[in-house]
């Protein structure tokens, strides 16, 4: 009996911690191999791939904490990107491409907060539609080509290294961490985020003003795709149309698998980036070992398919429990 | 000192009309200050429309409210909280995701400056009720008792004067219960009024000092706890003063049709009984005594293992919908509108809905047969539609409701199990209703009959199960059991 | 009686404001560029119908149940490169009826995994049938190595696949024939046989056609089988035309085909759609953009409007009665 209910408990903190355990084992099968997996080097270097699509998902996890969903960051991140440096490459400051692609991601955000909460339009199809546009826009904008940066100093801002050797998106991307996790957890603007996202009606009659601040969350989640944008940009040195393919379904897959729940109220920044980080380093571990990038989309695809059919199956069990 | 103030809360006439029926009718009540007011009644006697009022979840249509010598017009949900007006519902108002410091400040984060603060007077609210939960805790993990405290801890938050507790026993066990009775009384102490809704009448009788009593939409009797027994309560609680009309019961109860038995899941025990040929079994018990469950159960819709069903004597396995459809059972479920009706769909789609296999020739459907079915049906049970085409939505309860029950008489069914049949449905088609269930057993079905309107089941079924909190606890003949002794039963 | 008409009509027009709009365009465009509805202009329009209706076609099934599909990229690109590369192997009639079960195959797979797994709200089948969906991208990249596979290199005749490709009879395709008598056939599936009954039923009320005895998990994999074979004849008509398969060919085609769908009047809720209005989508969508090429606006233009066309469709579908 009592083997029973330590089982369960075991059972329940693997169903609810599977993102952190998916990272011990690859942590653990990477100590048998020869590899350079466990070098100061090649943990920056994940960091730093891992960068861009983790700030795009502190944003998306603002929106899907309040019970939405944002899968038009693709899109939002490529026009950013563009429209940064196009402003940049035109010869003005600097400081104007961040304002007016960050203003740029505002927008979006808040036409996508208009239709979700205001209209209440289930988010998932209608984002990806605003996806489409957007990506529409960006190939308009580009003409579908790739356009160089000629300035250096936009180069600088996410290929230089602080401290010596800490990649500049490293940092960056520690303190954007930072600032969400401190607005999620200490704001009073955070917590309502979470009663919302965890029970709307109840978020209401207490008193909270439930659609501004749903609402606001899209703006938030557009305005972080739109930075994670202009940083791409700037770390490639080029805005194109084709960045951003993936990222939107990536990154709200990357906060589910954390454990950031779709329901809405559960999980949280921390969450989300150990989510997208079991992503990075399962090709991380496949590079080292050299594994072919087939496989590896592969292999991306059956984590998604178990982790999230994994989460479904439990809701089930719950539902036909009597 | 005998003035308005002494009262914390004034209702007088009133009044509240959802469409085709009057849920409150002139309701008026005054509640003083520092006492535990009890309001008792059956389900359906308007006692928790009464309170979505007080509350501000509904509009009222007639009538005043003084609240602490303050007539309110309009109110909302926070309003009423401000005003010092908390409501404890059945289905707790709180985030489970969210820390119990969180919730009882829900909202309000800045009122104590940050997190610590926060936690720091959920603590000391807590520590006043008597209760030792960590303000850490996940809401989510709680017990239904410790939930209710983090709701009496949050209305204390708000400096609440009057608390409103909606049947707070209904989830808590024996020992809780008694730790629920301790913080009443320190309530009452403080000077903080409670109303408090109960069915159990044992807790009435322990907790409260005026009792109001609540029949379709009005209060019958207002009294000192001590002036009224038990048995006064029931009778007063049943007696009915608008009889409906009940076509003439049918007797010919035959031999065994359905056996159940040893059903049992974390909600019911030991459930066992039979139908007969030609008998309408009535089963009586409160909201959540486990009513529902047990059909649900016999009908396969929910997995369940372990008990055993004789069908004419032969075991059957029923394990889902559609194998009890295959045995002749059919089903018209509590809620018409989520598990009855399609409702984008057209009268005719929903009549033929289980009779569809029926009617195809090598998997097609053959439509001037579907056509004829929807036609006979509507004739047969009298569905005022204007067409089979018109869709269902646009349909008055009653015709709805007959829709569902025209879907099954199609096929014929032995076993018809009714849930709830004449919720929302005016008068005259509840009468058609009763008709249709006494057409079916006189041809041989049987009919299992949930019902929450005791005059109903008393005037239609020939034998009545009562149920309560999972258990099957006496079986009656209508004809000579009294509505108190029934009552009396299910109220356990 | 007439303030009726006009109040019905006007409710009409609400109800199908999107239809309207696209209309409103092809006729502007018809008076602008007179060549619009010439002979050769219409031609052309047949010829673009290819792959697309077939795609819409089998999301029509999908989104009537309830649900949604994101893995028919997926399974477009797998079919068609498997397809393709089996003509040498088993004959072009084989490969054909290959390339057909594969799709059955694959889709019975994806309803597989969702009803096993429990999923039944939006978020959960759209995010597992992505995760599908780059399982099979993936799959066909291992086949192909992420080379153009031509059917020209095939070592047995392939004349069916030409045929369907490029011939016409009179002005009318060959492709669109089938997709005619397909169209015919999946009409009186889904209206007079007890399967597409099902199918509607299960949109309509779970819960309902549950109690009422229905096998909800079966009809919701007969609904994604359907809709595998439909994506199968996509990609079929889509390498029989261009000649060329690659693990990639099927991308857009989600998008497109549930923008076919939403604009032909089909609910994203559920339980309410005919395939017929899926190929009044179709051939509005378009049209749409053959007067855009008419209008001399450029491939990207059409992505925006598509884009726009889908966001505006979903709300409107939203702010719709049942």
């Amino acid at each position: 009996m009592s083997a029973n209910v330590s089982i369960n408990k075991v059972w329940k903190v693997i169903s609810k911690q599977k993102a952190v355990i998916a990272i011990f084992a690859m942590m653990i099968f990477m100590i048998f191999p020869q590899t350079t997996f466990y070098t100061a080097y090649n943990w920056l270097d994940m960091l730093r791939s891992t960068a861009i699509l983790e700030i795009v998902a502190f944003g998306v996890t603002v929106a899907v904490l309040c019970g939405g969903c944002d899968l038009s960051v693709g899109g939002t991140l490529c026009l950013g990107g563009i429209l940064a440096v196009m402003i940049v490459n035109n010869g003005y400051p600097i400081w104007l491409a961040f304002v007016v692609a960050l203003l740029s991601g505002a927008v979006v955000g808040f036409i996508n907060g208009f239709l979700v909460v205001h209209q209440k339009t289930e988010p998932f199809i209608i984002t990806l539609g605003m996806g489409m546009l957007l990506k529409g826009i960006c190939q308009q904008l580009t003409d579908a080509h790739p356009i160089t940066c000629t300035s250096l100093d936009f180069m600088q801002i996410s290929n230089r290294k602080f401290f010596g050797s800490i990649p500049s998106l490293v940092v960056y991307m520690a303190i954007l961490f930072v600032i969400f996790f401190c607005l999620l957890r200490f704001t009073s603007y955070g917590r309502n985020c979470y009663a919302i996202g965890g029970n709307y009606e109840v978020a209401k009659y207490s008193g909270i003003k439930v659609v501004p601040i749903k609402w606001s969350a899209f703006v938030i989640s557009g305005v972080t795709a739109t930075l994670a944008g202009v940083l791409l940009a700037s770390r490639m040195n080029t805005g194109s149309s084709v960045y951003g393919d993936s990222t939107g379904m990536l990154v709200n897959c990357g906060c589910v698998i954390g454990g950031t729940s779709f329901a809405g109220g559960v999980g949280g920044v921390v969450e989300s980036f150990i989510g997208l980080l079991v992503i990075q380093m399962l090709t991380n571990c496949m590079n080292q070992l050299g594994i072919d990038s087939y496989y590896q989309t592969l292999f991306e695809g059956i984590l998604i398919v178990l982790i999230i059919a994994g989460d479904c199956y439990g809701r089930k069990l719950k539902r036909e429990r009597v | 000192m005998e003035n308005a103030n002494d009262y914390i809360l004034e209702v007088k006439d009133i009044c509240k009309y959802f469409p085709g029926v009057k849920a409150l009718d002139h309701v008026s009540l005054s509640v003083p200050r520092g006492v535990v007011y009890g309001i008792v009644g059956e389900n359906g006697a308007g006692k928790s429309t009464l309170m979505k009022i007080l509350s501000g979840v509904y509009e009222k249509d007639e009538g005043t409210v003084i609240f602490n010598g303050e007539t309110i017009e309009h109110t909302t949900p926070i309003q009423a909280l401000e005003r010092g007006l908390s409501i404890i519902y059945q289905e707790f108002n709180l985030v489970n995701t969210m820390t119990v410091g969180e919730n009882i400040f829900l909202g309000r984060f800045s009122l104590n400056h940050g997190m610590r603060g926060t936690h720091k007077k959920a603590r000391e609210l807590l520590d006043s009720i008597g209760s030792s939960i960590n303000t850490n805790s996940l809401v989510g993990d709680l017990s239904a008792s410790e939930m209710q405290m983090v709701e009496i801890a949050k209305a204390l938050s708000f400096d609440s004067k009057l608390i409103i507790m909606d049947e707070p026993s209904s989830s808590l066990t024996s020992e809780e219960l008694k730790k629920l009775g301790i913080i009443i009384n320190q309530l009452r102490d403080r000077g903080v009024s409670v109303i408090y809704i109960s069915h159990k009448l044992d807790e009435i009788f322990e907790y409260c000092n005026i009792v109001a009593i609540m029949r379709d939409g009005c209060v019958i009797d207002v009294k000192p706890v001590e002036e009224l027994t038990r048995g006064e309560m029931i009778a007063k609680m049943v007696g009915r003063t608008i009889e409906n009309e009940y076509p003439p019961r049918a007797h010919f109860v035959g031999e065994p049709l359905l056996e159940v038995k040893n059903l049992n899941t974390r909600k019911l025990h030991n459930i066992s009984f039979t139908l007969h040929k030609g008998e309408i079994l009535g089963l009586v018990g409160l909201v959540g005594a486990g009513r529902t469950e047990i059909i649900r159960a016999v009908y396969g819709a929910d997995k369940v293992k372990g008990h055993e069903t004789l069908l004419e004597g032969k075991p059957v396995r029923v394990s889902s919908p559609k194998q009890a459809k295959k045995a002749g059972m059919a089903l018209v479920p509590e809620d018409r509108k989520r598990e009855g009706l399609i409702l984008p769909f057209s009268v005719q789609n929903n009549i033929t809905l289980a009779s569809l296999s029926d009617l195809t020739h090598h998997g097609v459907v053959d439509s001037s047969k579907e056509r004829e079915i929807a036609e006979r049906q509507i004739e047969a049970l009298g569905i005022k539609t204007p067409s089979p085409d018109t869709k269902v939505v646009s349909l008055s309860g009653g015709n709805q409701q007959k829709c569902i029950v025209g879907r099954w008489m199609e096929r014929d069914p032995k076993i018809l199990i009714m849930d709830e049949p004449t919720r929302g449905i005016d008068v005259g088609a509840k009468y058609e209703i009763y008709v249709l269930m006494n057409k079916i057993v006189e041809e041989g079905g049987a009919i299992i009959m949930i019902s929450s309107e005791l005059p109903e089941v008393l005037n239609m079924s020939n034998r009545v199960l009562t149920i309560c909190d999972g258990r099957i606890t006496g079986e009656f003949n209508p004809e000579e059991a009294s509505a108190t002794e029934i009552m009396d039963k299910a109220i356990g | 009686m007439k303030k009726i008409n006009a109040n019905s009509a006007l409710k009409l027009l609400q109800q199908n404001l999107v239809l309207c709009g696209i209309l409103v365009l092809i006729v502007v465009t018809a008076i602008v560029e007179p060549k619009f509805l010439g002979a050769a202009n219409l031609n052309n329009i047949l010829r673009q119908l290819g792959p697309l209706p077939f795609a819409a076609l089998g999301m029509t099934f999908v989104i009537i149940a309830g649900f949604i599909d994101l893995s028919n990229v997926g399974v477009i690109s797998l079919v068609g490169v498997l397809t393709m590369g089996m003509i040498s192997f088993l004959g072009q009639v084989g490969a054909l009826i290959f390339g057909i079960l594969l799709g059955a195959l694959l889709g019975y797979l994806n309803g597989l995994i969702l009803t096993k797994c429990g999923a039944m709200t939006q978020a959960e089948v759209l995010f597992i049938t992505y995760g599908m969906s780059s399982v099979y991208t993936a799959l066909a990249l291992l086949y192909t190595k992420s080379e153009t596979l031509r059917i020209t290199s095939s070592t047995k005749p392939y004349t069916i696949f030409t045929t369907l490709g490029s011939v016409s009879i009179g002005i009318i395709p060959v492709s669109l024939i089938v997709f005619l008598i397909v169209l015919v056939i999946m009409h009186f599936f889904l209206t007079r046989t007890i399967w597409g009954r099902s199918i509607s039923i299960l949109g309509g009320n779970k819960d309902a056609a549950f109690l009422a005895g229905f096998n909800v998990e079966g009809t919701m994999r007969l609904a994604y089988t359907i809709e595998g074979i439909m994506a199968a004849l996509a990609s079929i008509m889509l390498f029989s035309r261009v000649t060329t398969a690659t693990a990639t060919s099927g991308s857009g085609y989600e998008t497109n085909a549930i923008l076919c769908v939403v604009v032909g009047g089909t609910t994203l809720k559920g339980g309410k759609g005919s395939v017929l209005r899926t190929m009044l989508g179709v051939v509005l969508i378009t049209m749409l953009g053959n007067c855009m090429n008419m209008l001399n606006l450029s491939t990207y233009m059409q992505t925006i409007m598509r884009g726009a066309v889908l966001v505006i469709a979903i709300w409107l579908d939203n702010r719709k009665e049942l």
